[in-house]
């Protein structure tokens, strides 16, 4: 399905959707990151393919679930997941799971090509040449910084949320009538969990100076740490969190907790 | 009180690039030009935003990582060096310490707006997106009114003052809430775990994990692995006959 065989009323949501992607980071935080940004980019998705109150709530809160990329390559999976939605208001043999599954899936390959993509290379670049024009004394510096930025960022942008829908509606046309969707949604569901283990690794930040004393031989923990197990730290706390949020622990009280154990950990020496 | 207010409105410019999509208008090569041109010294600005872009370059926020505020940093420090008239170097040596302060404060302000979050999440259980809206730009006016307030406030309260103030705080606490935000992804992963895992298959949140730990594989080495794992489990292994395919023969002459 090319773009242009796209209905005119999808190409109006998708487009509110681009417009709404813009706002993804507005309300970042530490419990869902992008999640309430992601939510409100597919507001009007939901709106337009769901009739009745339920759909729509149980829509609106499965995309209340964390989520985390690139901003500037996010309209891609919205996209996607856009197509999903879709389906499953038209047909309703969508696994709600999936949609959930598809988007963790995405969000770290994606974040990786965005990053270094959008962080590592557009932006490098675009600065290289504006720092050197304002060293100059040019005032043209962040005109030039900004436009050498911004030009790939909004083509990047834009075709990305219609590239993904039809992206998406291809794909699911193909793999619904045979019955796939369950194997692609459990091979996503591998993958996601992969990328989660990798980001606990690499995301949280999380070692200890702290040195034990072994009769006069001073040996620091960590060394001892990474020679057992590297990341053996951030590993344990996520599965510290997870268990907690298994006893019904609350999210804030989990966040204040790890607040206070950083101010209390690098006052003792231990972080 | 003039030069205060329009400080304050270049400083709230900076954190409107979370309304653009990341429009890099929050980088000091965009902010300082901007202080420069609302106080009457456009080519001063440009310079320092020049050296202060060269020095925050690596400083970019990737991921769950909060780094040091540059936006209210370079303003601020650009702001103090212009009125008091010295060069890049002062505004540099301003612009780190009021960069670490302000990381502490954006990191409340995350905090806060983690605070919102089962409200949101409430809302949307009731179907109520307009209250989730609501939320949405409440967070985004929390943070930029918030730091438009703390620039405006601080050139009323002059250099001087804004130095000592910044000196006052236990570097002990800042450095304790920096390594708080390192370790506060962990509830994020955790939540994404609840979600996702079962029995059969936590093994692969172990997978993931050693890839990176041991093998100090990045992010999207280890997703292409994820992917051509789960390919050879489902089709390589399991290739059994996915349900409904041979429903009608029409899709099996399809596929070929």
């Amino acid at each position: 399905m090319s773009s242009a065989a796209m209905k005119a009323d999808e190409r109006k949501v998708l487009k509110k959707v681009f417009w709404r992607s813009l706002t993804l980071e507005c309300s970042f935080n530490y419990e869902k990151m992008q999640a309430l940004g992601f939510a409100y980019s597919m507001i009007p998705v939901i709106n337009q393919f769901y009739k009745s109150e339920e759909e729509r709530a149980a829509a609106l809160t499965r995309h209340m679930a964390l989520f985390n990329t690139t901003p500037h390559v996010s309209p891609f999976i919205m996209g996607i997941a856009a197509s999903m939605e879709k389906q499953n208001a038209e047909t309703g043999d969508v696994d709600p799971a999936s949609i959930n599954a598809i988007k963790v899936g995405l969000m770290g390959p994606m974040a990786g090509i965005g990053d270094s993509f959008f962080w590592g290379t557009f932006r490098v670049i675009a600065a290289g040449i504006a720092v050197q024009l304002a060293q100059q004394g040019s005032v043209m510096a962040p005109l030039v910084f900004l436009l050498l930025f911004n030009i790939p960022h909004f083509l990047v942008r834009y075709f990305g949320t219609f590239w993904g829908y039809s992206l998406g509606t291809k794909l699911l046309e193909n793999v619904y009538e045979s019955g796939m969707m369950t194997r692609i949604s459990k091979m996503a569901t591998m993958v996601g969990l992969m990328v989660v283990g990798a980001m606990t690794v690499s995301m949280i930040n999380f070692s200890t100076p702290f040195v034990v004393n072994f009769g006069g031989a001073e040996v620091g923990l960590q060394g001892i740490l990474d020679q057992i197990l590297p990341g053996a730290l951030p590993l344990g706390l996520t599965l510290f969190c997870y268990k907690q949020l298994q006893k019904g622990r609350k999210v804030n009280a989990l966040l204040i907790g790890i607040l206070i154990f950083g101010i209390l950990g690098k006052y003792l020496g231990i972080l | 009180m003039m030069n205060a207010l329009l400080i304050g409105l270049v400083n709230a410019i900076g954190y409107c690039d979370y309304l653009f999509g990341g429009i890099m208008i929050n980088r000091p090569i965009v902010l300082a030009p901007l202080v420069g041109l609302v106080l009457g010294d456009l080519q001063t600005g440009v310079i320092i935003g020049g050296t202060l872009e060269l020095v925050f370059m690596g400083v970019v926020a990737i991921g769950a990582a909060t780094p040091p505020d540059t936006v209210t940093g370079s303003v601020l420090g650009t702001a103090f060096a212009i009125m008091t008239g010295s060069g890049p170097e002062i505004a540099l040596a301003l612009a780190l310490p009021i960069a670490m302060l302000s990381q502490a404060i954006k990191i409340g302000i995350y905090l806060i707006r983690a605070s919102l979050m089962p409200k949101a999440i409430k809302y949307a259980e009731e179907g109520n997106s307009k209250g989730m809206e609501r939320i949405h730009w409440a967070s985004f006016a929390l943070l930029t009114v918030s730091m438009g307030v703390i620039a405006f406030v601080s050139i009323l309260m002059g250099a001087e003052a804004m130095e000592s103030f910044v000196n006052s705080i236990p570097t002990q606490v800042l450095e304790g809430m920096k390594s708080a935000a390192g370790l506060l992804p962990a509830v994020g992963f955790a939540l994404l775990l609840k979600m996702m895992i079962s029995k059969k298959m936590a093994i692969f949140y172990v997978l993931g994990f050693v890839l990176a730990s041991y093998m100090q594989l990045p992010i999207m080495a280890v997703t292409l692995m994820g992917v051509v794992i789960a390919v050879i489990i489902e089709f390589v292994i399991g290739e059994g006959t996915p349900a409904g395919l041979n429903k009608s023969d029409e899709e099996v002459l399809f596929d070929e």
